[in-house]
């Protein structure tokens, strides 16, 4: 899939089944006993429900015409306690009902984040962070009520009808036909709405996935706009995603809203086509007056079901457009995954080897090329070269985060893509270019890289990479509340803080992405000491573009057209006189 | 109840429609009322009549006229109904289509104290989560209410006219539902701002992580991040199971009240039937439409529990609605030229964030078309001196002056227009390269893009890729190498051609050859005037530098030609010397 950005509607890999639905089950499903609890309560509390009619028809048909005062309080006792039972059954089942509800959206914005955790760098780097974010908050929640009240409601009324049927057979198969043969004309209204209905609602959650998407980068760059005072072009986009989303809102909720009206419509036709057929056209003498009234009743009541449901239909509608957007997320295919049988890398000593590697983000256009070489426990790399070369790549691979095209990746003799991501990941220390900052306390942000470190432990990182001094300077010292994009924080502060975490987190192998890129040259001139002591017995990977920081790596590799140009010490390649040494001598002062 | 003031403040424009909408809702619900009539006089007449058969042959065309009206009048009602529905829709999505614009226009010009304060996922809550919220009281809520009170007076006025003693009886109910819903206002409230509060913290975990996406991975903290987000979603959803429960502990009561009506009626409609106050005929009328005044009581238990929602997410969304930039354009502010000179004056500036002095006292010129690199440990406070020259901060004494005239006195806009700043902290839209570059003038030519990527040395990879300028790429520049998306920033600088032209260390994750051909570029390339003002780390970047400023400590420390700080003790000497002195080092070794 191409990129994504905010004014592109994301196309719907699976076209919509009920399969949906059915798949919703597996949620659903994990609360059967509740559900079905629910369910007796319901059909409970509606028999209870028949009771009434019956005590105000005995009340008026003999207790009053009796004058009986006693009998009447009487049978006002009973109403009265029909209705109390009525209201603590349906209150419990309410109770029930929330919590289960609640769970369930629980359990699959659960499901969701894990699935997010496990999807590849690409996941995120092809659309915007927003429309990612809106599936994991908003459309959970929106399909909280159709899985959980909504199917009750729904088996109910299906009950109801059925129940109805039933009588309505008994007393007389004829206006029972004519009764129903309003179904058709329903289901042929109904799909001629739903299909447009449809529509119109993936319409909406397209609409408004652009929309905040647009709305999210806007919050994040708020800056960037200012500076190129691009405020009212700005709004003037927002305005154009907000104006489709509105139009598509209402094209939406024309037809949601033609759904009620239609099935009342029809609902009156047919009791009309009752009085006439039951009046006019069938025989007075097989058609009792008492029968008709009778099914006029039914047929009201047999209507008010299918009503119903169509409304509960039309919230399912809805929120399927929702629903298959969430289950999209979670059958994103999670490309980079432990293997089948994938062992757990034990303590590694870091010795890293490449054997012909070759990959590339998108296929055929590889970035290396059949790159060689080993790198021995406790050794420093120094990676060099002109930007976009493949340094950052290299690094990467490393750590999995992409899988090769070609050749294997070893540490300590196992091959990468045999042991688990986690027993990797933890044992490998990346400071990577872009440092992100969480919002919580500086603190929080260091304790990052090993979460059961004490205070102590992490100050002294602070200290060894030169970020305690500025740190103890701020009002709340280490407390100081910190977010993603403040302002508290200056870039060369934030690299001293994501450093500190990469050290914190003691790893085997430790890789500097251009972690010093940001920080003044004589606080890097300090950091240096606390580099050099990071990087004792461990093995190291470098990327720098200042090489005053390389030169006393044990071997720096040059890095250019796919693969490695140069590789040997400082010494070794100054020799050589070959683009090592222009560059070095370029840099010089 | 500021909020509701402020609902229908918002309303203009659009509440002509609102209150068709209001008036239509109260016709249906008559209609409602009124619609029983044709079935009821079928079955009086031609069925249950004792000479229905009869009546039946004598007035089929009553009949038949009845049966129309019954359809005609349903179908009467419905059209009815949905345009009352469709006039709600419009009416609150024209409101909340004003509001959304609103806010996005107010997130967008505010200072970056604002952005201290609010979280990204807090905010996105506020545009999405309330939003909603106040569509729901505008379309659904109040809608409720005020059909509610229309049906409850409508069917009381019926009942009062047909026996006033049972009328009050059945009135007599509704003292209760007044107190048990104020009892439930009053809990409520504090709940519905607690799932508020937790919707927020959750919005933000999601976001973050979204965001931080490769530093999860560095880390391996995949567990740790799905642990900590289900701690919120744990306290999101007992928050919510706790409001909701907190509207089932009075749902009973409210319950009991509204159905306990029909108990009231058989109770007091029976006794004044034997005592022949009433007649079998009344009864039935007053307990076909019970309905009509109980479900009003139910529901209003409902609506007291959402109208808590709304006021909780409204008070959110006024918060930022109301929230106003300190920074904007005074009344008398100078008219100054479009294209400024890029003259720049500091004098005696001093500037400090939350008590803590970042600049202290700084003084200096820049005459237009002058280079200068400003130098200084982390944390001196490099970037806040820049920040104060297009505005995004003010200073607290001194003043700053751009083309003589003091930048408060400047309007915002022609300012910002002629100062451009490469942040530090690059940040690219997800949108082709093309127009990330042309975002400070989205007309700008192709061939001028060209030609900027061309001076920040990004042309070169872009032209490598499949898709060259077209390319999109990923918030935040994912897919980028740093120092290429660096290069984009530069040109986005570049492309609206500034007088003062500000680079926030947009170098640093550059090769020292490309960063040499980029400075050649500035120097002399560019085909319009413009005062240079960098930030660096590297002396290769200031030796050719007009004048460079040392800052420590917030406090100009030196300031002077490269020649003229090498040669006497100080922050730039040492760095120099630092820089260099693998060189002298590497001299002697060969």
């Amino acid at each position: 899939m191409a990129r994504n950005k905010y004014d592109v509607d994301e196309q719907l890999e699976t076209p919509f089944d009920f399969a949906h639905l059915k798949r919703s089950f597996v949620y659903v499903k994990r609360y059967r006993g509740k559900m079905v609890l629910s369910l007796f309560l319901s059909i409970l509390a509606a028999v209870l429900a028949l009771f009434g009619p019956l005590v105000t028809q005995r009340a008026l048909d003999v207790t009053i015409p009796k004058r009986d005062i006693a009998g009447l309080a009487g049978l006002a006792a009973v109403l009265f306690l029909c209705n109390l039972t009525a209201t603590v059954l349906g209150n419990i089942n309410a109770r029930i009902m929330t919590k289960v509800g609640q769970n369930i959206i629980f359990d699959i914005r659960e499901d969701l984040f894990a699935h997010l955790q496990k999807l590849p760098f690409s996941y995120y780097d092809d659309r915007p962070h927003g429309k990612i974010l809106i599936r994991v908050i908003n459309y959970v929640d929106s399909v909280s009520n159709m899985l959980s009240n909504g199917i009750i409601s729904f088996i109910m009324e299906i009950l109801n009808m059925v129940f109805i049927l039933v009588f309505m057979l008994i007393v007389d198969v004829r206006l029972t036909l004519v009764a129903m043969s309003g179904l058709p004309v329903f289901m042929l209204v109904m799909f001629a709405i739903k299909k447009r209905q449809r529509r119109a609602w993936q319409e909406v959650s397209n609409k408004s996935s652009n929309m905040n998407a647009y709305l999210q980068e806007n919050i994040v760059g708020a800056r960037i706009t200012q500076v190129f005072t691009r405020e009212e072009e700005n709004a003037g986009i927002y305005d154009r995603l907000n104006g489709k989303y509105r139009k598509a809102w209402m094209k939406a909720v024309k037809y949601s809203n033609l759904v009620w009206p239609a099935t009342d419509n029809i609902s009156t036709g047919i009791r009309a086509a009752m009085f006439i057929v039951g009046l006019l056209v069938l025989d007075p003498a097989t058609v009792s007056l008492g029968t008709l009234a009778a099914m006029t009743g039914y047929a009201s009541r047999f209507w008010q079901p299918i009503m119903n449901l169509s409304n509960i239909m039309n919230n399912f509608i809805n929120n399927i457009a929702y629903l298959e957007r969430i289950f999209e997320t979670l059958d994103e295919p999670v490309t980079i995954s432990d293997k089948e049988g994938a062992s757990e890398l034990g303590e590694i000593e870091g010795r890293v080897s490449f054997k012909n590697v070759t990959f590339g983000y998108e296929e055929g256009i590889n970035v290396l090329e059949n790159v060689s070489f080993d790198v021995e426990p406790g050794q420093s790399i120094a990676l060099v070269g002109p930007t976009g070369a493949g340094k950052s790549t290299i690094v990467s691979l490393i750590s999995r985060f992409y899988d090769i095209t070609d050749g294997s990746i070893t540490i300590d003799g196992h091959e990468i893509s045999d042991v688990t991501l986690n027993s990797l990941r933890t044992q490998m220390g990346i400071m990577l270019q872009d440092s992100f900052i969480f919002s919580g306390t500086i603190m929080d942000n260091i304790r990052y890289g090993r979460l059961d470190a004490t205070d102590e432990e992490i100050i002294e990182a602070a200290k060894t990479v030169c970020a305690d001094s500025f740190i103890s300077m701020m009002d709340d010292g280490y407390e100081t509340e910190v977010n993603e994009r403040g302002s508290k924080l200056s870039g060369g502060e934030k690299q001293l803080i994501s450093f500190a975490r990469t050290l914190l987190s003691d790893p085997k192998i430790l890789v500097l992405d251009e972690a010093t890129s940001s920080i003044d040259a004589k606080t890097e001139a300090l950091l240096q000491r606390g580099i050099n002591e990071l990087l004792k017995g461990r093995t190291s990977f470098i990327i720098a573009h200042r090489l005053s920081t390389i030169r006393s790596c044990d071997r720096i590799m040059y890095i250019d057209e796919k693969g490695i140009l140069e590789s040997g010490s400082h010494d070794e390649l100054m020799e050589k006189r070959g683009a090592y040494y222009e560059l070095y001598t370029s840099q010089a002062v | 109840m500021f909020q509701i003031r402020w609902l229908w403040e918002n309303m203009k424009g659009t509440r002509r429609n609102y209150i068709i909408a209001l008036m239509l809702s109260v016709a249906c619900n008559g209609l409602y009322i009124t619609a029983p009539y044709f079935q009821s006089r079928i079955i009086d007449e031609f069925i249950s009549n004792k000479n229905a058969a009869e009546n039946l042959k004598a007035h089929r065309d009553v009949f038949l006229w009845l049966i129309a009206g019954m359809i005609g009048f349903t179908l009467l009602r419905t059209i009815m109904q949905y345009a009352c529905n469709m006039y709600y829709e419009v009416a609150s999505q024209g409101m909340i289509y004003k509001v959304r614009t609103h806010l996005f226009r107010k997130i967008e010009n505010q200072d970056m104290a604002f952005y201290d304060r609010y979280r990204t996922g807090d905010l996105m809550t506020r545009l999405t989560g309330d939003l909603d919220m106040v569509r729901h009281m505008v379309s659904w809520v109040i809608k409720g209410c005020v059909e509610s009170v229309a049906l409850f007076t409508a069917s009381m006025i019926y009942f009062f006219t047909i026996d006033w003693r049972t009328a009050l009886c059945i009135l007599s109910v509704t003292p209760f539902i007044f107190v048990i819903t104020r009892m439930l206002s009053r809990r409520a409230g504090p709940a519905y701002r607690k799932v508020r509060e937790a919707s927020s913290q959750l919005n933000t975990a999601a976001q973050e992580n979204i965001s931080g996406n490769r530093v999860v991975k560095a880390f391996a903290r995949e567990d740790y991040e799905i642990k900590k987000f289900r701690e919120r979603d744990e306290e999101y959803r007992s928050r919510n199971i706790n409001a909701a429960f907190v509207w089932l502990r009075y749902q009973p009561m409210i319950e009991i009240a509204a159905g306990g009506l029909t108990v009231v009626l058989l109770m007091c409609g029976g006794y004044f039937m034997i005592k022949s106050h009433l007649t079998m005929g009344q009864y039935v009328a007053i307990s076909g439409l019970l309905w009509a005044v109980s479900n009003p009581m139910r529901n209003m238990g409902n609506y007291v529990n959402d109208f808590h929602r709304f006021m909780a997410s409204a008070g959110k969304i006024i918060e930022i609605y109301y929230e106003a930039p300190k920074i904007v354009d005074r009344a008398d502010a100078a008219d100054t030229k479009d294209k400024l000179k890029g003259e720049i004056e500091f004098r005696n500036v001093s500037y400090s964030i939350g008590g803590k002095k970042i600049l202290d006292d700084i003084s200096f010129h820049i005459t237009p078309g002058e280079q200068v690199v400003i130098m200084g440990a982390t944390g001196s406070g490099k970037t806040s001196l820049i920040n104060l020259i297009p505005r995004f901060c003010d200073c607290d004494s001194g003043e700053v002056l751009v083309d003589g005239i003091n930048v408060r006195m400047h309007k915002l806009r022609k300012l910002r227009k002629n100062v451009s700043i490469a942040t530090q902290d690059v940040l690219l839209y997800s949108d082709t390269i093309d127009s990330n570059i042309a975002f400070g003038d989205s007309e700008l030519e192709e061939k001028y893009v060209k030609r900027c990527a061309e001076i920040s040395a990004a042309s070169e990879f872009i032209d490598k890729l499949p898709q060259g300028y077209d390319t999109i790429v990923g918030e935040r520049g994912v897919g980028l190498s740093g120092g290429q998306k660096q290069r984009i920033s530069l040109a986005r600088a570049l492309a609206v051609r500034p007088a003062v032209l500000i680079l926030d260390d947009t170098t640093s994750a550059v090769d020292m050859e490309t960063e040499n051909t980029i400075r050649e570029g500035l120097e002399n390339r560019l085909d319009f005037p413009c005062t240079k003002i960098m930030i660096a780390q590297r002396i290769s970047t200031s030796r050719n530098a007009d004048k460079i400023i040392i800052l420590e400590n917030g406090r100009i420390a030196d300031i002077g030609t490269h020649e003229e700080l090498i040669s006497r003790e100080g922050y730039y000497k040492q760095i120099y010397e630092l820089q260099s002195g693998m060189n002298a080092e590497s001299e002697v070794m060969g």
